[in-house]
């Protein structure tokens, strides 16, 4: 086949030729790094990785593990949890327990691999200073009891791990950043690459929330989008390549939609693509509910849930089956 | 940029006079954080912060942060005398207490932010050596009242003021680590056939003062503003028989109408409200 008929750009091609490859036969040969050290030839043009077939990612979907959030009706309609290598969105009024599920990922995420879970540590950026360091041990102990006590395995080689199943390690696993602007948000995300590959095994990160200083006064709303998908792409990248989950909180505003006010979740229309997963949480009566907005996998559906002195757990008594919306 | 230690940090709280109360707070105000104190005029909100700048200055063996305080109002006359007269029942460490009550008045906004801007200097090198560790703003409402109206431009503009403000508030708080506490006003809510469209934020459908249906002023933004909110609620009616308040006060009891202070939201508390009275010598909670 002739270069001239391949289906590339004109540019890579009039490159290819003028390097003098006239024939996919020519090319067969020839290394993607010997293309790419040709004169003209962009190293971009070749040195991407070759495409991953659908089998294989779907398989990497299936071993991926997920941070439950330890009610069950919440995991369910997440499809197990909150999912590695993507990015959640939390939106919710204040109040409703966005900062309490934030703490709960934190602390979940280091269930030992031996007890089901992730095993990892965790990053927590707050904005906002919402973050109780009383609150996020009375929630660890909670958890590391449950843990202990649902598992029915008690064997001896698990007691080393037991051993290091203290509330103090659980703190001392969650890397906290707080930061008082715009800027100083901008620079830890940008941060977290070098971060990342510093410390290994931190398989979430909370950013709570990604709104708040956002929502100061922003004379270009153009430039407010470009910093937002700036972010959204850098946290993207660290959750590929990384493996780990990135969960973004974000707050409520109204719109004036149809003639009346409605709900929805801030920072605008354009950021409502940059989440991988969007989960709302409202009231409905006097029970906590959350609702799966957006995701490609899963399917819309709702499922209660209540936040008590543990934690996130389910929500009492009544059993109620997770509705699909 | 490096991550802080969560095991060193040990969140510190003010007292507000009364183990009832702070009970409630899970020990008193939070510093680095800001606290909300909703309620109707009269219901004790200035009373309470008044408390508070006087029970800052005690040591921490009682509770207290060993500091002084930065008192910036936007209604006027602040209430010196009543300052004067609850010194005398918080007695403090400092011989002269109302030195440490640092007083500004506010007329707009803008004010308050410019006086946030150089805050920082405030809270780095305070005029009498004693740190400044508690900030109220009584009340925040005040400044909005009247400068806007209720069109759309104006409402994002009010809106991004709030941000702007309660972000200055909070990196101060981050940063000095004082105690931040706002003062807000309730505005009725009005009724209307369609329940569901009235947002619900925190612990309870409905609050309630005086007999109203009543929800705190400027809205769901500033409502994302406030780490902790609590609303302070008067009854309808006075008791049918007279509180009593025990041995502990020398006022035996009380006939005036019971206030109720409940949490709203807060990151680190429960859903749980007490009752207070408001006396000649403070306030103070009465036990269940």
């Amino acid at each position: 086949m002739e270069i001239s008929n391949l289906p590339i750009s004109p540019s890579h091609r009039g490159k290819l030729l003028s390097a003098g490859y006239s024939t996919l036969a020519s090319l067969s040969s020839i290394s993607p790094k010997q293309l790419a050290e040709g004169p003209s030839t962009g190293a971009s043009l070749l040195s991407h990785t070759a495409a991953r077939t659908a089998w294989d990612m779907l398989t990497d979907e299936q071993t991926t593990r997920h941070i439950t959030t330890f009610s069950g009706e919440l995991d369910a309609i997440l499809g197990g949890g909150i999912h590695c290598n993507e990015i959640t969105e939390v939106g919710g009024a204040p109040g409703i327990g966005k900062t309490q599920l934030g703490i709960q990922l934190a602390v979940n995420v280091q269930i030992p691999v031996e007890y089901g879970g992730v095993g990892g540590k965790a990053i927590y950026i707050d904005t906002e200073g919402s973050f109780m360091v009383e609150r996020a041990h009375q929630i660890a102990e909670a958890c590391i009891r449950n843990t202990l006590d649902r598992s029915i395995l008690h064997r001896k080689d698990l007691h080393g791990i037991e051993a290091k199943m203290q509330p103090n390690n659980f703190l001392s696993n969650i890397f906290y950043f707080r930061v008082c602007s715009c800027t100083e948000q901008i620079a830890v995300i940008n941060y977290l690459d070098k971060f990342l590959e510093e410390h290994e095994n931190v398989k979430i990160v909370v950013v709570d929330s990604i709104t708040f200083h956002f929502r100061q006064d922003f004379e270009d709303f153009a430039h407010r989008t470009r910093l937002l998908s700036g972010i959204s792409l850098k946290l993207m990248r660290l959750a590929k390549r990384f493996g780990l989950a990135v969960v973004l909180l974000n707050q409520v505003t109204t719109k004036f939609i149809d003639g009346s006010f409605q709900l929805t979740l801030a920072l605008g229309d354009s950021w409502s693509h940059a989440c991988t997963n969007r989960v709302v949480l409202y009231w409905n009566g006097n029970e906590r509910r959350a609702h799966v907005d957006k995701s490609p996998s899963l399917p819309p559906a709702s499922a209660a849930f209540c936040v008590a002195s543990e934690g996130i757990r389910d929500a009492l008594p009544h059993y109620k089956r997770p509705r699909m919306a | 940029m490096r991550p802080q230690r969560l095991l060193d940090i040990a969140t510190e709280k003010c007292t507000l006079g009364c183990p009832i109360l702070d009970d409630l707070l899970g020990g008193g105000v939070p510093c680095g954080s800001v606290t909300e104190f909703a309620g109707e005029s009269g219901v004790g909100k200035t009373q309470l912060c008044l408390q508070l700048a006087l029970c800052a200055m005690l040591p921490p063996s009682r509770g207290g942060l060993s500091a002084a305080s930065l008192y910036i109002h936007s209604e006027f006359p602040f209430p010196l005398p009543r300052l004067r007269h609850l010194s005398f029942h918080f007695p403090s460490p400092f011989p002269s207490p109302l030195d440490h009550v640092l007083v500004r008045g506010v007329h707009t906004a803008d004010e308050l932010l410019a006086i946030l801007d150089r805050l920082g200097d405030l809270l780095s090198r305070p005029p009498s050596g004693v740190p400044v560790k508690l900030i109220v703003i009584d009340s925040i409402a005040a400044l909005f009242r009247s400068d806007f109206d209720n069109n759309s431009v104006d409402l994002k503009r009010r809106s991004s003021l709030f941000f702007m403000i309660a972000g200055k508030l909070k990196e101060h708080a981050a940063r000095f680590g004082p105690a931040v506490v706002v003062t807000n006003q309730a505005v009725d809510v009005v009724a209307t056939e369609d329940q569901s469209s009235r947002l619900r934020v925190g612990n309870y459908a409905s609050l309630r003062t005086s007999g109203r249906d009543v929800c705190p002023a400027l809205g769901l933004s500033w409502a994302n503003c406030v780490n902790t909110r609590l609303f302070l609620s008067r009854s309808e009616q006075r008791p049918p028989k007279a509180v009593d308040l025990g041995d502990s006060t020398s006022e035996g009891t009380y006939t005036g109408k019971v206030r109720r202070i409940q949490v709203v939201f807060a990151p680190h508390l429960p859903e749980s409200s007490c009752e207070y009275v408001i006396l000649r010598k403070g306030i103070l909670g009465l036990c269940q």
